[in-house]
């Protein structure tokens, strides 16, 4: 028997991913709805048929704004409510769309349900998404708002500056992250920045927000939902498309107890390694062995970090291997890490473009991005919060 | 003392918080030493992540304020209200001389040009935001 019982015996059998877009005329409950029927039907699935939902509903945003269910995020509850779903399976995890995903295959190789639908929808509540009126800071924000820190763009600057200055990454070393994502994001159909890449100019004009984090080093709030199929590897063999099945994952790990909005380099390199470590003893392969790793790109320096751990560039050197073309997508020789257009290139999806290029490689429905891959891995977060999902075309 | 700053968020001090708090409207730097095993934890939790102590007895213990910079970054955006007039500002994530990777964020008060390196001396200060309340900040030291 595998290490991992589960390996394998869960597949994703469809999708859908809405437009994303600024500021939606649709509510987002009514966008999810939609993404999710559409998903069902890409599965060949009628909505009756489906008996799990599970959604990661975090509205991450730290700002002044309600967070009205329906409104600003999705609950289960909510959806199964409105389609006339009475789910023998629901969860909504506090963490990550990694977690989500491993929730599902757990369920299915339990038993628990049959058809899983695994969703994540997001919204731009409009004006300033962190700002936070609050004249008080108390519990742990206390700790660090009243000393002028807060937010995760404070945090991944204070992050990032710490990996710069060690490793001597100059001023402009985060460019081709976001130069990348954007020219892949730019050529998605449901992009937000669809037909709109990114020049070195503009990013380089483009404010500083937090030194050294530009805005271009940051994704951009939106309104969007995205919506999988989860069902066991048998039933998955006659569904429409071809299966791709999930191997291993590696969901949130322990965080050290720590100040709010302090994410030490340190600590995200060490647990960051732990996840993958432990994604591949689940799955018994060598991180060599997968052909095409999507990594997370919230804010661009999370995609140097995941570089070194997948070990594609020894530590330190992520800035100097992505700035001669390492993740050109469009070079035979690049590792196009960022093929999904990730958050920067789709807008603050949350790791849904990831998942999704890895589901579209591997069930071959790439269109002109197919690439000949038979292994593939979505990263999610930062490395120490988010997580990882191994996929695989083969059921090994 | 200008409206502005006395917008700047408050803190609540609390059972866990309060030595600190304290302590900084006397401009002195105290941190949560864990009573069983004498390690710092900041901030303090419900036990002592140092030894596992479901008993810590947290002690507040008044340090030197000396430490040594492991990062910064240039705030541009004011997120938080009475922050408005003071960006851009620094802010410094330092490690203080009693204990490794014992971490606190903070101001640097010595304005955006200061020249910064990975390991400057700094030494606290304090903000006087309210009546009775002190905000610990940094200035960079000598050696
Ligand atoms: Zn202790």
């Amino acid at each position: 028997m595998s290490a991992f019982p589960a390996r394998n015996k869960a597949a994703l059998a469809g999708f859908a991913q809405s437009p994303v877009q600024r500021h939606a005329p649709m509510t987002l409950g009514a966008i999810t709805i939609a993404t999710v029927r559409e998903a069902v039907a890409d599965a060949g699935l009628e909505v009756s048929e489906i008996d799990g939902l599970i959604t990661t509903p975090l509205f991450p945003s730290l700002g002044s704004h309600a967070a009205e269910d329906g409104i600003a995020l999705v609950t289960t509850n909510w959806l199964a409510q409105r389609m006339g779903i009475v789910p023998v399976y629901q969860e909504n995890p506090q963490g990550q769309l990694p977690g989500a995903v491993a929730m599902a295959v757990n369920a299915i190789h339990a038993g628990a349900a049959k058809n899983v639908v695994v969703y994540r929808a997001l919204h731009n509540p409009g004006g300033s998404y962190h700002q936070n009126d609050a004249p008080k800071a108390s519990g742990r924000d206390q700790w660090v708002m009243p000393q002028g820190h807060h937010g995760p763009i404070a945090a991944i600057a204070l992050a990032w500056n710490e990996y710069a200055q060690r490793y001597g990454a100059g001023e402009d070393a985060l460019a081709p992250i976001a130069i990348e994502a954007r020219k892949n994001g730019a050529r998605l159909p449901w992009s937000y920045w669809k037909d709109k890449p990114l020049a070195l100019e503009q990013y380089l004009a483009a404010p500083f927000i937090n030194d050294p984090i530009r805005m271009f080093d940051c994704d951009i709030p939106v309104d969007g939902a995205a919506a999988f199929v989860i069902t066991s590897a048998e039933r998955a063999r006659d569904m429409p498309h071809r299966p791709v099945y999930i191997s291993a994952y590696s969901d949130i790990l322990p965080r050290r107890f720590g100040l709010a909005h302090h994410w030490p380099y340190d600590e995200i390199m060490e647990l960051g390694a732990l996840g993958l470590e432990r994604l591949c003893q689940r799955a018994e392969i060598r991180l060599s062995d997968i052909d095409h790793s999507q990594i997370y790109d919230g804010f661009s320096p999370l995609s140097l970090f995941w570089i070194e751990l997948l070990g594609l560039a020894p530590r330190g050197e992520a800035h100097r291997f992505i700035a001669q073309g390492g993740i050109d997508s469009d070079s035979p020789d690049g590792k196009a890490v960022l093929a999904s257009g990730g958050s920067l290139g789709n807008g603050r999806m949350h790791g849904t473009p990831q998942m999704i290029e890895c589901y579209l490689q591997l069930a071959r429905r790439a269109g002109e991005r197919q690439r000949d891959v038979k292994l593939a891995l979505a990263c999610q977060g930062v490395p120490n919060m988010g997580g990882s999902v191994l996929y695989s075309a083969d059921a090994y | 003392m200008s409206s502005t700053v006395q917008q700047r968020p408050l803190p609540v001090p609390d059972a866990q918080s309060a030595g600190y708090w304290n302590a900084a409207s006397r401009h002195e730097l105290a941190l949560a030493r864990c009573g069983q095993c004498h390690m710092f934890a900041h901030p303090p939790g419900a036990v002592c992540c140092a030894c596992g102590s479901i008993e810590p007895a947290f002690e507040w213990m008044k340090l030197s304020g000396k430490g040594r910079i492991r990062s910064w970054s240039v705030v541009r955006q004011a997120l938080l209200p009475g922050f408005a007039d003071l960006v851009p500002y620094v802010t410094v994530d330092v490690e203080l001389e009693e204990q490794p990777n014992l971490r606190i964020i903070g101001r640097l008060l010595d304005g955006i040009e200061a020249p910064l390196v990975p390991g400057a001396p700094v030494a606290v200060c304090f903000e006087d935001i309210a009546p009775d309340v002190a905000v610990p900040a940094f200035r960079l030291a000598a050696g």
